[in-house]
């Protein structure tokens, strides 16, 4: 076991190290801006004096590193900074609500789509190449193909327009019931479904397939072991380290990959707000964003290795 | 019961016979389920809902049929040695390669289709579509069609720059870093994990923020994010091959890692590569139309299907699936080239399974 | 074939036909072969790959592997045609009545579950036995094949085990429902002659205990003659000829069984080290070596090698024979140690040795595939080193280039311009022979160089490379882990285990006893054409010793 402890040990330290230096990458781009960021941020029009009010309270005066540090222990707080739009509210207050809902969608989406997305990859193994294999081949392909908001839009067409049974937008008033709330975000996260399901599915499918040309595998063909259990008791538990990967990579695009849908759906999560703050150059908003994104992106791509590490029996039974 | 829902009924169900007939299974199999969604789909909703079933049948067939005489159509124009490959294309891929040559065809000659300019004001906003526009004005009256076709120089050429840049930047890195391993390798390695640890839109997102939103920076940084894609597979693909003997044989020859890479590792590592190429193409392509329908991409007034799918958004509300074209025309080209890249991940990686 | 009746028949295969997939179109693989076995009886299956024996194997279990279809003939087992047969009917005789032995027990069994799982799957399905019963059963079986701690072997994963004990574990699988038949596809190739032994010992005492029939499918002539009561040789999917083993060892009758028996006769004067103060042209001398982060794999290794003498390094996998030749050529600088050439010290990597040092060692790989790049031609391959080191151009390279080939018995005007994946595996080595003379050296590693080819094209390799010996006054060094090789080719011999040198000289000394036990050891698990051969060994050695040395 001491191996298996040292590896996971070693990977959580990589993890934290690339956390650093991506936030070290967040933070100095910004300091790439030609110019004066706080003139950047006000315009050629600002006049002298209120630049001057904004640099004070960015804290622009100090060097870059002392204000790098101060950002990351401020982060590790939960203290963001504050937006740089008036009424420059801390960076916190306005991303934590808007995260809540990101999250929720994300999860929402995840818990319909990884299990069926397994299941039907297994499914598609163990009938490949039949009809139904390259019917779902080519449904898979153009689902992965297809921008999220080409789909949105169809779903908004169909279920909102055409067949008037669920809302185009996806408002979340504060004062409504769950079951109200998933009816209310059924189109984004069915979007969100169909893209990650696609994908999830042709790589589990991926996965077992490659096993099959395994010695292991003609042998319990030659033992008399059925198809499906060739595939549910021979095949899978070696192609979990494969599975978790992709779907860690699934669940790290629900997060961060939301932006498109809630713009299509004018969903009050993060992504909106990154929109919004990138293109009124809110820089604190941007960076905090960021952070937040890379860090569960970082985190799930952890968990994966994680996982593939603890699901390999020859680590997890060593000599 | 009217005429067309029983000649509906009887071609489905006379088809279904023949192939069961001629022992065509796998056909049969497909006509005869599609009887019996009829059936359902027509107790539903109806003579429209079989309507649109037959004309959904008939696109199908139409595009299956486009799809195999462009097929033999490249055969019969290509080397032998081509040729041979291309037999081997299943329909899908055909129709890849169709699409693919519709879309340089109305890149190239964009100009000379378009009836109207990209940024030319030809009418009132939202006009509806008449002889003059085929798909109506948009919300400054420009002719949707002809900046459709625009389109397709404007946003493929950018996404093709980018996707080159990355491409050779990546591969180069990852040929160099698999030859030469040691310290180079390893900070290349990290590099790739440190851009690839940033969700790629938030990236963009950063990026572009602060560089601002033109042609250039978006080409730069879109390279950069998905060149350590490129790096990777490149540097496992060369990392496969540089195991080889007759790499071993060559350094101990004395040969320089330019020779190596030129000579033993590139000639053998092209397929991986083209196919990646394809993907790589596909990712960049919907990137940038994601910016460009957030509105951070590609800018006013230079004709560009994300940008053309925000604009007009409003229009879904009322029914109008006008917005969609362009939204369809990225996604048809990305389709296209998935099929292509399939089908040529499926030549290289041998016949697996049968 | 007296010893089998008539009525006893098992398994009758009939004008079997097999075709193979490749480049669009299907070839056949299979070209008509009968077969005929007998209750209780061992038949041999012998060939050159490519024969089609493994692929005959898989057809009497009415199994077709991918890219690969039965196209004619019948397969009757028991009174049941296979090839009409249903999948479920098929997949009920598998594992209970057929079962299958196959050559890499490492990559046959499944990673993810402990043996004995693997063993009771087979008995649980088909409702011979319950779990536990078939669990007892399990330890008995592994107690018969003197697997060690029997109780307790089946619990641990297979990753967990030697690669000679999981063959024996897994012909203890193929037991685990008694079947009336089982296939052994090559069940000791992969492993050392000294852990060969004991599952060839092991094999054929259970299949004797059970009376079980048993197809035995081998590219080793002396390992058959052990097993078989008759042997079938077969040649590109056609049948030669077939006899009782000791039939067709005394009396073959057909030219190519002949050519396959007389194959290791080969032999060349032995010559010894010029006494005139000649210097080594290479000397290893006490040189240690270890991967980036491992063990050390190489212990104060020395000897030298005279110029036109051939040095054969021997040992089994892990022994650090090759892991020599990779401290010679500076691919692993050794740790502690040199490496002369002609009393020169040479620098311990290659990136810093000069053009002429890399010029006069070269080497040959055991694999021609991989040793050969599949994109550049013939020409190319060869003319590369020739003008990378003597710096030739136009007519004068081509014309070294078609010296090259007459030198190594290839016709230039039909290789010159051809890619490596055109030739055949023998034509394949021969290129990798001319490239490194072109290279005009003094002394060649040869790694394995005949292992991966068929006996008659290994012959005739050793023969080109002891003509070009004589005619250029080349030393080779020979890593092998073929003793016959040794036999035929070798002026001195090197015997390596665990990464030291255990013991060397002259051939003809080496191969008198007394000497080193493991060089014993080594020497007497190598095995012979006389049928009686492992009994003897097994009897001179006493059964409780045959895993000792190769068990640990």
């Amino acid at each position: 076991m001491g191996d298996l402890l040292t590896l996971v040990a070693k990977r959580l330290g990589y993890g934290l190290l690339t956390l650093l230096v991506v936030s070290i990458l967040i933070f100095f781009a910004v300091e790439l801006l030609p110019g004066d960021t706080a003139q950047a941020i006000l315009g050629q029009s600002a006049t002298p004096d209120t630049v001057a009010a904004l640099r004070e309270e960015l804290g622009l005066n100090q060097p870059a590193y002392i204000r790098y540090f101060d950002w990351l222990f401020g982060a590790i707080r939960g203290d963001l900074g504050v937006s740089a739009i008036p009424p420059h509210q801390p960076v916190i207050s306005v991303i934590g609500p808007r995260f809540t809902h990101t999250l929720f969608l994300a999860a929402y989406a995840a818990v319909i789509a990884v299990p069926v997305a397994i299941s039907l990859g297994v499914i598609v193994a163990l009938l490949r190449n039949t009809v139904f294999d390259r019917v779902a081949n080519v449904l898979t392909l153009t689902s992965i193909s297809s921008p999220e908001f080409f789909l949105g839009y169809i779903l908004i067409l169909i279920f909102a327009v055409k067949i008037p049974i669920f809302p185009a937008l996806a408002t979340v008033p504060t004062d409504v019931s769950f079951g109200e709330l998933l009816y209310r975000t059924f189109l984004p996260a069915l979007t969100l479904v169909l893209v990650v399901t696609a994908h999830m599915m042709r790589m589990t499918r991926a996965a077992i397939i490659n096993l099959l040309a395994s010695p292991y595998i003609e042998m319990a063909r030659l033992k008399g072991v059925p198809p499906w259990k060739v595939i549910v008791k021979h095949a899978l538990p070696n192609a979990w380290a494969p599975i978790i990967n992709v779907v860690a990579l699934n669940l790290a695009y629900l997060v961060t990959g939301v932006v498109l849908v809630e713009v299509v759906f004018v969903y009050p999560g993060v992504g909106q707000l990154l929109v919004d703050a990138v293109s009124k150059r809110n820089f604190p908003v941007v960076q905090a964003v960021s952070l937040i994104f890379a860090a569960t992106f970082i985190l799930l791509n952890l968990a994966a290795d994680v996982g593939s590490i603890l699901t390999n029996p020859r680590l997890r039974h060593p000599k | 019961m009217s005429t067309f829902v029983i000649g509906f009924y009887t071609i489905l169900i006379a088809a279904s016979a023949g192939l069961a007939y001629f022992k065509q299974d796998r056909w049969f199999m497909m006509i005869f389920s599609l009887t019996l969604i009829s059936f359902i789909t027509g107790i539903i909703g109806g003579a429209q809902a079989l309507r649109s079933i037959a004309i959904f049948v008939a696109l199908l067939a139409a595009a299956a049929g486009v799809s195999y005489t462009f097929k033999e159509f490249l055969i019969r124009i290509a080397s032998p040695n081509v040729a041979k490959e291309l037999r081997t294309a299943p329909l899908t891929a055909a129709f890849g390669m169709f699409v693919i040559f519709t879309y340089a065809i109305a890149g190239i000659f964009a100009p000379i289709i378009a009836p109207f300019g990209e940024a030319e004001v030809i009418s009132s906003a939202f006009a509806p579509a008449d002889a003059n526009m085929l798909l109506g004005a948009d919300q400054l009256g420009r002719d949707i069609f002809s900046r459709i076709i625009f389109g397709a120089r404007n946003s493929v050429g950018i996404a093709l720059m980018a996707t080159m840049l990355a491409f050779i930047s990546g591969a180069l890195a990852g040929l160099l870093a698999a030859v030469k391993g040691g310290w180079f390798d390893q900070l290349m390695g990290r590099l790739a994990d440190v851009i690839m640890s940033i969700p790629s839109l938030i990236f963009s997102l950063l990026m572009l923020s602060i560089f601002g939103t033109n042609m250039t920076v978006i080409v730069i940084v879109v390279a950069i994010i998905y060149s350590p894609r490129v790096f990777r597979l490149t540097r496992a693909v060369a990392g496969n091959i540089v195991v080889m003997d007759y790499v071993e044989a060559a350094k101990l020859r004395g040969e320089g890692d330019w020779y190596l890479v030129r000579r033993e590792i590139l000639p053998n590592s092209t397929a991986p590569l083209v196919a990646e190429f394809g993907l790589e193409f596909c990712f960049v392509f919907l990137l940038i139309a994601g910016l460009s329908f957030l509105g951070l991409g590609i800018q006013p007034p230079t004709a560009d299907w994300g940008s053309m799918v925000r604009e007009n958004a409003t229009l879904i509300s009322f029914g109008d699936i006008t917005p969609l074209i362009p939204a369809a025309a990225i996604a048809l080209l990305t389709v296209a080239v998935n099929f292509v890249v399939d089908w040529m991940l499926f030549r290289s990686s041998g016949l697996k399974e049968q | 074939m007296s010893k089998f009746r008539k009525s006893d028949v098992l398994l009758d295969i009939k004008d079997l036909q097999i075709q193979g997939y490749s480049n669009e179109t299907w070839i056949d693989i299979i070209k008509g072969v009968d077969l005929t076995l007998h209750r209780g009886e061992v038949l041999g299956l012998i060939g050159e790959s490519g024969a089609g024996k493994s692929t005959i194997g898989a057809a009497a279990m009415g199994y077709a592997r991918d890219g690969t279809r039965i196209s004619g003939g019948t397969i009757e087992f028991d009174g049941i045609e296979l090839t009409t047969a249903t999948q479920s009917e098929k997949r009920a005789l598998r594992g209970s009545r057929i079962a299958y032995v196959a050559q890499s027990a490492a990559a046959s069994f499944n990673p993810a579950h402990k043996i004995i799982d693997q063993h009771t799957e087979a008995p649980v399905q088909y409702r011979l036995r319950k779990r536990l019963e078939a669990q007892e059963d399990a330890m008995e079986l592994y107690e018969r094949l003197r697997l060690p701690n029997p109780k307790e072997i089946g619990f641990r994963y297979p990753h967990q085990v030697s690669g000679g004990q999981l063959q024996r574990a897994m012909t203890a699988m193929a037991m685990s429902c008694r079947p009336d038949l089982i296939i052994f596809d090559e069940p000791t190739t992969a492993l050392d002659v000294t852990t060969q032994i004991e599952v060839l010992a092991a094999i054929r005492d259970i299949v004797d205990q059970f009376n079980t029939a048993a197809i035995y499918i081998t590219h080793d002539l002396a390992v058959v003659a052990q097993m078989a009561d008759t042997i079938k040789v077969l040649l590109r999917g056609e049948e030669v000829e077939q006899a009782s083993t000791e039939e067709m060892l005394e009396n073959p009758q057909e030219d190519y069984t002949k050519s396959l028996w007389a194959v290791r006769s080969f032999k060349r004067p032995q010559k010894s080290r010029p006494t005139d103060g000649t210097l080594p042209i290479i000397s290893v001398k006490n040189v240690d070596a270890a991967y980036p982060g491992g063990d050390k794999v190489l212990d104060d290794v020395s000897f030298d090698i005279y110029p036109g003498m051939t040095v054969a390094v021997v040992g089994e996998s892990g022994s650090g024979k090759s892991t020599v030749a990779r401290c010679i050529t500076g691919l692993l600088p050794p740790s502690a140690g040199e490496v002369l050439y002609n009393g020169d010290v040479l620098p311990p990597k290659y990136t810093s040795r000069t053009r002429d040092q890399l010029r006069q060692a070269q080497m040959i790989y055991q694999m021609a595939d991989t040793a050969l790049n599949p994109k550049v031609k013939i020409h190319e391959i060869i003319g590369r080193p020739a003008a990378f080191y003597s710096g030739l151009k136009g007519t004068a390279l081509k014309q070294r280039v078609d010296e090259l080939l007459d030198l190594i018995e290839l016709d230039p005007a039909l290789f010159y311009n051809r890619y490596p994946p055109e030739l055949s595996g023998g034509q394949k080595q021969r290129i990798g022979i001319a490239r490194a003379l072109a290279a005009e050296p003094d002394f060649i590693i040869c790694d394995e160089v005949t292992s991966a080819l068929d006996q008659l094209v290994a012959e005739g390799i050793l023969k080109l490379l002891d003509r070009l010996q004589k005619e250029l006054g080349l030393a080779y060094m020979f890593i092998t882990h073929d003793l016959a090789t040794v036999r035929s080719i070798a002026d001195e011999v090197v015997v390596m285990q665990y990464g030291k040198v255990v013991e060397q000289g002259p051939k003809d000394e080496m191969f008198k006893p007394p000497h080193h036990p493991y060089t014993d050891l080594l020497l007497s698990s190598v095995p012979e054409m006389d049928p009686n051969w492992l009994t003897t060994v097994l009897e001179e050695r006493g059964v409780d010793n045959i895993g000792e040395g190769a068990d640990v």
